[in-house]
């Protein structure tokens, strides 16, 4: 059967650390300044009642892809998985799947010339049975990944006791990650 | 303040910088100036003594395959990757835009070049590309068809005018320019910078007599294409106010906020469209086809035509709503 990727990032236990954003840097070689995965911190609300936002930014691997769509040569693709993935042997850098992608997900590699972005770490580890690097460093577990069709993995479970939030859902993209919006702070009802 | 998560110095590159601007405007003018001289091609009668008809077509002829060369060499140079452009024409995807304009353009530069040596071809004859004189006889030989093949010209141009506006319209993280819209304008103002050229380079190059019929013509041409351009202009913002959210926020910006605001205003509404609609009312009322005033109509024409591409280009990127 095919496997059926998701990445949940749970808003309430992630603390910021960006231990997952310098273990992507080291896993997959990206240049210096350059990035595939941010977590954003943002500081909602008024003095004295604030709390603080962690926002992952990085490729949400939709299931309906603008950027598969757009390609014109056929160098971003979709895996069997469904897992979004580019092809430096025809990528001819015309940044159109950079337009194209709401999530911003995407850059030109300067080393490469080819257009990069969050892979889930497919070729390199997901692959070969282990984890995207950025989920094994996590040091509060907010990142879970795995198959959602196995009912014994964390991922299932995770998607099964938490409300789950799609970035952009209103545009039909059917994104492959995940959020539990952040509930702790001041703000909330 | 840095910031902990890092630069943000990657989401603020304009991906799609000027060569796609100009390349636009290029495409359109070449797609316009053929697309006008077939039509004045088949409607020109043959009692007719030569005038402005004759330096039309022959103008849209030498303007449409120069622009469409020089578009595409600006685009490959725009790539990261220049020299393996041969992948487009190797690898092709349906579901993308820029595989179906590879696709045309791959068909109608070639015939766009076929044109300009059927219509040159006494030119040809006589200078130093006489060498490709054997190559015009032989397509001369395919005569019989040429009308059909003015057709598929006719038809490709029109592909190639409006799939410059469905190139942008096919992204939806953009709200200026994921609208339907956006084609027939792109399509419109090509046509409209198309007449412009066609009687600048007539003009200057294959000095005709101005005729007052031929002027009076040409001028009602344009001034038609404006009054679309126009209302497309129009139903552009008033639909994504309409559309709210990010779309709505997006038109606002780009209407309000700094040089890409004025360079709409002035550039492209008051100098692009409004100037011309002016001189075009002015001239044909008064019956005064001043050479002069000609001469300025297509140049504002122009040059309000490459702003409306530079400011769809730029601005859509910068305004996005977010």
């Amino acid at each position: 059967m095919k496997k059926k990727y998701r990445m949940i990032h749970d808003e309430n236990l992630c603390i910021g650390c960006q231990a997952c954003s310098v273990a992507c840097r080291s896993e997959n070689k990206v240049p210096d300044d350059l990035f595939r995965l941010q977590v954003r911190v943002k500081t909602e609300g008024v003095f004295p009642d604030l709390r603080m936002d962690m926002k992952r930014h990085s490729c949400v691997m939709c299931e309906d892809t603008p950027c598969v769509t757009v390609c014109p040569t056929g160098a971003s693709f979709k895996t069997e998985d469904g897992l979004v993935q580019v092809d430096p042997k025809l990528c001819v850098s015309c940044k159109y799947c950079i337009v194209a992608c709401p999530y911003e997900a995407r850059f030109i590699n300067p080393v490469t010339k080819n257009a990069d972005k969050c892979t889930f770490c497919y070729s390199n580890r997901v692959s070969k049975g282990q984890d995207p690097a950025c989920v094994t460093v996590c040091p509060t577990d907010a990142l879970v990944f795995g198959d959602i069709n196995d009912t014994t993995s964390e991922v299932y479970k995770k998607a099964k006791e938490s409300t789950l939030v799609y970035p952009k859902a209103h545009l039909g993209t059917k994104p492959k990650l995940a959020f539990v919006p952040n509930k702790k702070g001041v703000s909330y009802e | 303040m840095n910031n902990i998560w890092g630069s943000m110095s990657q989401y603020e590159i304009i991906n799609w910088p000027w060569p796609i601007a100009v390349y636009l405007f290029l495409a359109g003018i070449s797609a316009g100036a053929i697309i006008i001289a077939l039509l004045v091609k088949w409607n020109k009668h043959d009692n007719e003594v030569p005038t402005i008809w004759d330096a039309m077509v022959k103008a849209g002829a030498i303007i449409s395959p120069l622009t469409i060369v020089v578009g595409l060499l600006l685009l490959i140079g725009d790539l990261g990757k220049p020299l393996s452009f041969y992948l487009l024409l190797i690898n092709y995807n349906f579901s993308s835009v820029m595989t179906l304009g590879v696709l045309a353009l791959f068909v109608y530069t070639p015939f766009a070049f076929i044109f300009a040596g059927l219509i040159f071809e006494d030119k040809i004859k006589n200078s130093f590309l006489s060498f490709l004189y054997p190559i015009i006889g032989y397509i001369k030989s395919y005569s019989r068809y040429s009308k059909n093949i003015e057709y598929i010209l006719f038809f490709l141009a029109i592909v190639v005018g409006a799939y410059t506006g469905f190139l942008l319209s096919a992204n939806m993280s953009i709200p200026m320019w994921n609208s339907p819209v956006l084609p027939i304008l792109f399509l419109a103002s090509g046509i409209s910078a198309g007449i412009a050229g066609n009687i600048l380079v007539g003009l200057l190059f294959f000095k005709s007599s101005i005729n007052k019929e031929s002027i009076k013509y040409l001028l009602m041409l344009d001034l038609r294409v404006i009054l679309v351009e126009i209302p497309l202009l129009l139903i552009l913002f008033v639909g994504m106010i309409y559309t709210g959210g990010a779309s709505k926020i997006s038109a606002m910006q780009a209407l309000t906020i700094g040089n890409w605001a004025m360079i709409f205003w002035v550039g492209v509404i008051a100098f692009g469209l409004l100037t011309p609609l002016l001189i075009a009312f002015t001239a044909l009322k008064n019956h005064a086809y001043k050479v002069r005033f000609i001469i300025i109509n297509s140049l504002v024409v122009i040059v309000g035509v490459i702003l409306l591409r530079f400011y769809v280009v730029y601005a859509g990127q910068l305004f996005t709503g977010v």
